[in-house]
């Protein structure tokens, strides 16, 4: 891929052969609307880094790994209880080739396949001072899964729409099995100001709206399929982006539009991202 | 004339004979269709910078022209600059090439 690339996901970021990308990402995750009476309030803050490398001009190979902070609050009977978990959380690979190529003059269209893995390198001892701690309070799952997808990017000098539609198939994990992932992703980068091209390769300021369709299988316990999990959200996501021929800064906030969730299962109310990418 | 002027004198005649000594070679124009946004620009440069004899790497991501210049006895290919730009993510179109 050849472009800046969404905020939301990582799969349309561009890596030409023989170079190296790193983009670091925060994320803040909160869900606090709780159709259930146990008042739960989940934080999750996590840090992404990730390693994109350029095996050719159209193979690039990708590593994910996330450091999260998970607090998860609720209540049970009287008695307000806190869940804490802090470490590295489950390590990503993922491959994507460039299958289809066009390019013009300022313009560029690509579609290009991936495929990746998540391997259970997190910390999976599930414990914090109250002993075993909840799936929700988890920061890794245990499990190997499997993911697949196509991303397909179109640009002008002026504006970039990227979209990818993914599937991923998530394995039981020392008892804990969560749903399968469908989703689709769009964003829409469109520059609202430049530096002066006529002093080499100009700044770029890009306005970006993303559309983020997600959804999930119920989960399982023990084999148990848990009846409040899972379901559809859609997410608008505004944000904005700087860029320079060397390095990215964006931030956007992953508003929900839409939230049809099976039975008590906990609503997010918003995920804040911000990043910074460079080349070398 | 003072030493002092003549060591300045002698300083500008010497940048003036370098100036002339860099700017030979050929100066090469290429068309690079793909080109639309800043972060793409990098990776050319960098292969540009790594071959040897290249200077004054110029990137209008408006035209989708490259230009660089090359050092005397050192010039650049189409096949070289196919590969180059194919590596990039990009497809090389067309080159010309003029005196520096």
């Amino acid at each position: 891929m050849a472009q800046s690339a969404p905020i939301t996901f990582n799969t349309a970021l561009p890596v030409a052969s023989k170079e190296y990308l790193f983009r670091e990402q925060l994320i803040v995750a909160q869900s606090g609307r709780d159709p259930a009476t146990t008042d739960r309030d989940r934080t999750e803050v996590t840090s992404v880094s990730v390693l994109g490398y350029g095996v050719t001009g159209k193979l690039a190979v990708f590593s994910v790994v996330p450091y999260r902070n998970i607090d998860f609050d609720l209540t049970l009977g009287n008695q307000r209880i806190n869940r804490n978990n802090t470490g590295f959380g489950d390590a990503t690979l993922f491959g994507r080739y460039t299958l289809y190529q066009k390019d013009g003059l300022g313009s560029n269209f690509r579609v290009a396949p991936f495929l990746g893995i998540k391997l259970p390198t997190g910390d999976d001892d599930f414990r914090d001072s109250r002993g075993i701690t909840p799936p929700p309070a988890r920061i890794a799952t245990g499990s190997t899964d499997l993911f697949a997808g196509v991303v397909a990017t179109w640009q002008k000098l002026s504006y970039q729409i990227d979209a990818q539609l993914s599937y991923r198939k998530n394995n039981e994990g020392n008892g804990f099995e969560a749903g399968n992932v469908t989703r689709f992703d769009t964003s829409l980068q469109y520059r609202l100001w430049h530096s002066d091209f006529s002093k080499g390769i100009p700044d770029y300021l890009y306005g970006v709206l993303e559309l983020n369709a997600v959804h999930k299988g119920k989960n399982r316990l023990f084999g148990v399929t848990n009846q409040n999990t899972g379901g559809t959200q859609l997410f608008i996501t505004p944000g904005i982006q700087y860029v320079t021929k060397r390095w990215i800064a964006e931030t956007a906030v992953q508003i929900p539009v839409s939230q049809n969730l099976n039975g008590t299962a906990l609503e997010t109310d918003y995920i804040f991202r911000a990043s910074m990418r460079f080349n070398f | 004339m003072k030493i002092k002027d003549k060591v300045f004198s002698g300083m500008i005649l010497s940048l003036l004979l370098m100036q002339s000594a860099w700017a030979a070679g050929t100066h090469y124009e290429m068309r690079v269709d793909g080109l639309a946004c800043p972060f793409c620009a990098f990776g050319i440069e960098k292969k540009l910078k790594a071959i040897d004899g290249t200077s004054d790497i110029k990137v209008d991501l408006d035209k989708g022209l490259v230009s660089v210049n090359m050092a005397d006895g050192k010039s650049l290919s189409e096949e070289q600059m196919k590969k180059l730009y194919n590596d990039s993510g990009f497809t090389f179109r067309s080159m010309k090439k003029s005196p520096n």
